[in-house]
């Protein structure tokens, strides 16, 4: 099927590409599917868009690839509620957001996407542990180069649909 | 909004599958157990609202961060 996309255009996507939100993305409540849009080279950075509203779309990274150590106690409870049995299941993404005037890029490590690969079911997860902030600087990282081999082997990489043609990030 | 006094160790039901216990009372903290189905989420309202405030701040960015890497690696150039 097509789907609308503002930044995009048309693209061509399947029912089993969508990731369904069982919980939403906050702020975001009445939005349930989205496609993981991954780009030819292999970019950390990928499109989170919106199914069922053009205009919806959010700048995504897997959190290890910004913080190496990012490990934090999801609850049981969340993993059950999305089906996640097995560890090599669980796919996290940080939301990232960028501001102009000033410049500043962040990347919300405090409520993570937690998304089962094999069902392709997902919430938004808040964490109590204060440890990881909403709002984790990563101006210097973008120009960092990112492990290919790392994004190759990552589960996000599964759950994303590969396109030839995706706007940067 | 319903308003109900309780104390320590007394509960309230709401609906057939939530209750909210007081466990303790000190000085002006309240320490609240709350019992709920895994499909409703309990998050503390504050939280809540900044995590949904962030969100929205993220949504379509009208700048990507290739364009932002442009802009960053002219900074350096400057230096």
């Amino acid at each position: 099927m097509k789907i609308h996309t503002n930044r995009f255009g048309s693209i061509e996507v399947e029912e089993k590409d969508f990731i369904y939100f069982k919980r939403p993305i906050l702020g975001f409540e009445h939005l349930t599917r989205f496609v993981l849009l991954v780009q030819k080279d292999h970019n950390p950075f990928l499109w989170l868009q919106s199914v069922d509203n053009p205009a919806v779309a959010f700048v995504v990274v897997n959190p290890r690839v910004i913080k190496d150590d990012y490990n934090p106690r999801v609850f049981e409870n969340d993993l059950d509620f999305l089906g996640i049995k097995n560890d090599e299941d669980i796919a996290l993404l940080s939301i990232v957001t960028i501001r102009t005037r000033p410049l500043r890029i962040t990347a919300n490590l405090r409520a993570p996407l937690l998304i089962n690969a094999e069902n392709r079911m997902a919430s938004q997860v808040l964490l109590e542990d204060d440890d990881y902030p909403l709002q984790y600087n990563i101006m210097e990282k973008i120009a960092e180069p990112h492990g290919q081999s790392f994004m190759e082997q990552s589960t996000c990489m599964r759950l994303g649909k590969h396109l030839e043609t995706v706007p940067q990030c | 909004m319903l308003i109900l006094t309780r104390k320590s160790g007394e509960a309230i039901n709401i609906g057939d599958a939530i209750k909210v216990i007081v466990i303790e009372i000190k000085g002006n903290a309240v320490k609240i157990g709350i019992e709920a189905p895994r499909t409703l989420s309990v998050y503390r309202s504050e939280l809540y609202a900044m995590v949904q405030e962030q969100n929205r701040e993220a949504v379509s960015p009208d700048i990507t961060l290739a364009e932002c890497m442009g802009y960053f690696l002219k900074r350096e150039e400057k230096k």
